[in-house]
């Protein structure tokens, strides 16, 4: 069935909530809705099974009034804003297509149902919402602050047009969110305040594990610990600066953010990318992606308290990053993308060092995967661990190799192919485990395939130009950009209004996407293996310090990250 | 006995300065050994007593709500019971400055000092997660002591004394009682590596580490006791296994190799496993531990009873 | 396992003793940010890409085409968008000067100034730039 048709086959669906109904693309539409009809909308999608909530993204048009003076609007342009007011975009991402429910709101008092009841993964996704425009979530279950810290004055969104950095001064702080209060009757325990004080003192954030005995009752996550106002400042920078802040996201997945972002931006300017710059990114995504996988491997292993097997595979790793800073002179941040192309060619020699670098590295990704399958300490942390059944994949809305390490074939390199991968195909690595062992195998089948992609690609790099030019307006328009991480899909809204800046840049990382199954999983778990279990979905480990609670029968500990990973470890006999 | 050399023996040798600078270079041993086989180079030789001067002249932050005394007094008492356990072993080679019958009980129950110590500070402190560290290395305490015991109990059956420094002179005279009881041995250095919380060996109370678990309030001097009363154990514990399972020690060359050749042994054991595969580290150490130290020592009452000498 | 963990001991180990014993570093390798003014037309295009305000171009005399570059050392984020957007040429990352590491704020400023055709004199001397 080709996407037009399921897509059209949706339209139908969906028409007695409809309000618009707008096929921009031949892999995307759009479906005008209002506030009241969004829950039996997603309702009906939920039913027909159709694809999973990929991301929520909020729009203030205020600014919108200001710059539209009638400018043409390129394909999958906007229509007329509503005058100012707010939008909610929900996108539902099946294969290559992608729906987006419309529905557009007020500037005073902006509410909208929560859809958590019909996707519990949307929760995290709308306390965003909340949290940064200040729509009002009606129904939502927990009020607790998600991204913003505790003292954030109330009634103060950071992503409305109308805010700047020094409106926040002067302004009197928040309470902490009594939260506290709502669940204190429920469970029957003392309850500590959220807040983010931990004794080792690093970025707010945490888990919160209800434990009775051993065995976890209940988790709940508390992030935005390095919220750094991106997408804000992402508004304020032109559309060559925007390259390297989005690369700054993140440092292991730096490359493919940068990617997604420039993709999104040709696409909107109608840019035509020569393929070798296109073969060029690829092989810096796929790169990019070993890196990733072997410093998971190696986290992973230390989660475990095999610090043998994180030194071995970390040494590994410098391989890799020597290869990327031979062709692109930096080890972390590439920077190799351009509007239009890449800076950075592979010559003979580059060619020459990749392919003595992927030998290499195939030899020891193989040995690896012979310790990780046999090894029997490690199989003990692994086997069996963290089973998130094909269903609870599925429905929790998780990407990436945690998905596909249960059996969901969800790979945005095979679905929607985007770069080179449409003519060096990729193959899905699949696993039907459902545990941790089986999302050790999937990353390191998918760095064998990783290599056979690099090589296949040095063979037949395309001949060209590696960039051409491309406008410093960008015509006014949206467009979704989603790419494979290495950690899953990553999810890129991007709105121009015709300028020199972004009207809107939303970013959707992967991590966000799965932590919905961890904690669903979490619960009837050891609280030895929650370590484990986290490191399973290859969250950004870059901050590793989360503060963690754990609660049990008529008493509350903090705990650090390093506290319970090594309580993990030394639960299973091991020394942290 | 005389007053000066029972005052060099605890301040120069055996105890004292000796085993301070003995126990840093162990420690440094074990930590540039367990680099290499991680493939790094390790810390320089000096580390371990930097490490040690670091730490005495930070400041020592006594928490609210402890008994300060307690808090204060308790790293003291862990280190001054690990070095009175050196006075009681052949340390270097050289029949140990002290002995009286029965002063292998003594030293084991000094070994023991330092770990119930640590947990006595655990549960001392107000920090909730330095009680649930103190729970866990008493928990720990009683899995490893047991087996650690009995398998120290071979040797003296087969020597037929309670004296440690009789005990290394029959096991210099006679075959290497790592041979005649393999069982004891396995057991008398797991338990030891145990102990001194070692990978892969050990039991729920990785939060006796360093910065959590029960010591997760102690800095700067107490933190220092505890950390050199850990190395000064981990030369104990060596010297004891070496002198009553391979073969006694006659002189120094010989405490140096036998020694080091079992530090080798725990530092490729620390890298080669995650941990050993045990889910319930108490409950196992106790059916196999002591399971099979009892079987050793039966083994070996029953072949003395038939007159075999071992 | 046993035989990688029992080899290694052998092995000379993997780190590099730096700063005794260093590698050098790649040819593309992204460092400080190189000006040759001879080249310069001060058509800003640098000055208006770089995400980080790094560059600041004076014109001293436009039709002798004299120039004066400042070059923030500390904000640069070593990205060469620059180099990237100068149609002329004029600069270049070098893959030398990289140990940009410094103890006094005055040398994160670079002043380039031309003195003539075809040369480019650094101005203030870098304390932290010894290889």
């Amino acid at each position: 069935m080709s996407e037009q048709m399921t897509l059209g086959s949706m339209t139908e669906l969906l028409k007695p909530w409809t309000v618009a109904s707008r096929p921009v693309s031949d892999t995307r539409l759009e479906v005008e809705t209002t506030a009241a009809n969004i829950v039996p909308a997603v309702g009906a999608l939920k039913t027909a099974q159709w694809g999973f909530l990929s991301a929520i993204t909020g729009l203030d048009n205020s600014a919108a009034v200001k710059a539209d003076s009638g400018t043409a609007a390129a394909s999958g342009a906007a229509p007329a804003h509503n005058g100012g007011g707010f939008e909610v975009l929900y996108h539902f991402c099946r294969g290559p297509s992608v729906l987006t429910f419309r529905v557009k709101l007020p500037r005073e008092a902006p509410t909208v149902p929560t859809l958590s009841a019909v996707v519990p993964s949307a929760l995290i996704y709308e306390k965003e919402l909340a949290e940064t425009f200040g729509v009002t979530i009606e129904g939502i279950p927990d009020r607790r602050r998600q991204f913003l810290s505790d003292d954030w004055p109330t009634n103060l969104y950071p992503m409305r047009k109308d805010f700047s950095p020094g409106s926040a001064e002067g302004l009197a702080q928040a309470a902490p969110v009594a939260v506290a209060e709502e669940r204190r009757g429920t469970l029957g325990t003392f309850i500590v305040p959220i807040g983010p004080q931990h004794p080792a003192l690093k970025e707010p954030g945490h888990f919160e594990l209800t434990v009775d005995g051993e065995t976890v009752t209940h988790a709940a996550i508390r992030l935005g610990y390095v919220h750094r106002g991106i997408e804000k400042g992402a508004e304020d920078r032109s559309w060559i600066h925007n390259i390297y802040l989005m690369e700054r996201i993140c440092g292991i997945c730096s490359h493919i953010h940068s990617t997604a972002y420039v993709l999104g931006v040709e696409k909107l300017a109608g840019t035509a990318v020569p393929p070798r710059a296109q073969a060029i990114r690829t092989i810096f995504a796929e790169m990019e992606r070993v890196h990733s996988h072997l410093l998971w491997l190696g986290v992973a292993a230390h989660e475990a308290g095999f610090d043998t097997l994180f030194m071995y595979s970390w040494r590994d790793r410098e391989t890799i990053m020597d290869l990327l800073e031979e062709i692109s002179g930096n080890r972390v941040n590439y920077s190799v993308n351009l509007l239009g192309g890449v800076k950075y060619d592979i010559d003979a020699k580059g060619t020459d060092s990749l392919r003595r670098g992927m030998d290499f590295l195939e030899k020891r990704t193989r040995h690896y995967l012979k310790i990780v399958t046999n090894d029997e300490s490690f199989l003990r942390r692994t086997r069996g661990v963290g089973n998130i059944t094909f269903e609870q994949a599925n429905l929790l809305g998780t990407v990436g190799p945690t998905a596909r390490a249960s059996g969901v074939s969800r790979d945005l390199r095979v679905e929607a192919p985007y770069l080179a991968y449409a003519d060096f195909p990729v193959k899905t690595v699949l696993d039907t485990r459902c545990d941790l062992e089986a999302r050790f195998i999937v990353r390191i089948n998918e760095l064998f395939e990783s290599y056979r992609l690099i090589r296949a690609i040095l063979e037949k790099l395309p001949p060209g130009d590696l960039a051409v030019a491309s406008p410093r307006r960008v015509p006014a328009g949206e467009v979704i950009s989603r790419v494979e991480a290495p950690r899953g899909e990553l999810f890129y809204f991007i709105r121009s209004g015709g300028g020199v800046k972004p009207d809107r840049v939303k970013v959707r990382t992967p991590s966000l996407c799965n932590w919905a199954a961890v904690l669903s999983v979490a619960v009837g778990h050891k609280l030895a293996d929650i370590p484990m279990i986290m490191v399973g979905i290859d969250p950004c480990f870059s901050c590793n310090d989360r503060s963690i609670t754990v609660r049990r029968r008529g008493s509350d500990e903090r705990w650090t990250w390093e506290e319970l990973r090594r309580y993990g470890i030394s639960y299973y006999g091991g020394d942290a | 006995m005389n007053v000066v050399l029972a005052i060099v023996a605890m301040i120069l040798f055996p105890g004292g300065l000796f085993v301070i600078v003995g126990s840093l270079a162990y420690e440094y041993v074990d930590r540039k050994l367990v680099a290499r086989f991680q493939n790094r180079v390790g810390p320089r030789w000096f580390q371990p007593l930097a490490d040690l001067v670091k730490l005495l002249v930070k400041e020592e932050i006594v928490p609210a709500g402890v008994n300060r005394g307690l808090f204060i007094w308790l790293p003291v008492a862990a280190l001054a019971a690990a070095f009175t356990a050196a006075l009681y072993i052949p340390m270097a080679g050289f029949p140990p400055t002290w002995g009286y019958r029965g002063d292998l009980v003594v030293t084991v129950y000094l070994l023991m000092m330092m770990t119930l110590c640590i947990g006595l500070a655990g549960a001392n402190t107000t920090d909730r997660f330095s009680i649930v560290g103190s729970t866990r290395a008493l928990t720990q305490l009683f899995s490893y002591e047991a087996p650690f015991l009995l398998a120290l109990l071979g040797p003296a059956i087969a020597a037929g004394t309670w004296r440690i420094s009789e005990v290394n002179g029959y096991a210099r005279e006679n075959m290497w009682m790592i041979v005649t009881q393999p069982l004891g041995f396995l057991v008398a250095l797991i338990g030891l590596m145990g102990k001194l919380e070692l990978p892969p060996f050990d039991a729920p109370e990785a939060e006796t580490e360093i910065v959590s678990g029960a010591l997760t309030e102690y800095s700067g001097r107490g933190l220092a006791f505890f950390r050199l009363g850990r190395d000064v154990e981990l030369l104990v514990g060596l010297t004891l296994i070496s002198a009553f399972y391979l073969g006694g020690l006659a002189n120094p060359l010989q405490f140096v190799l036998k020694t080091i050749g079992l530090l080798f042994i725990t530092a490729a054991l620390q890298s080669l496993f995650a941990r050993l595969r045990i889910d319930q580290t108490v409950g196992l150490w106790w059916r196999a531990g002591a399971v099979l130290a009892l079987v050793q020592l039966l083994i070996l009452i029953g072949l003395k009873s038939l007159g075999v000498h071992l | 396992m046993l035989n990688d963990v029992f080899a290694s001991l052998f092995k000379r180990p993997f780190t590099e003793l730096y700063p005794y014993a260093t590698h050098p570093a790649p040819a593309r390798l992204r460092g400080k940010l190189l000006w040759e003014e001879s080249k310069c037309k001060a058509c800003m295009l640098c000055v208006r890409d770089c995400p980080a305000r790094a560059i600041e171009i004076e014109v001293a005399d436009r039709a002798a085409r004299k120039y004066v570059f400042h070059y923030h050392i500390d904000r640069c984020i070593y990205c060469a968008q620059c180099v990237a957007s100068c149609k002329e040429n004029a600069l270049s990352m070098s893959s030398e000067l990289y140990h940009l590491a410094s103890t006094d704020k005055k040398t994160f400023t670079e002043v380039y100034r031309g003195v003539g055709e075809g040369a480019c004199v650094e101005e203030a001397a870098l304390d932290g730039d010894a290889p």
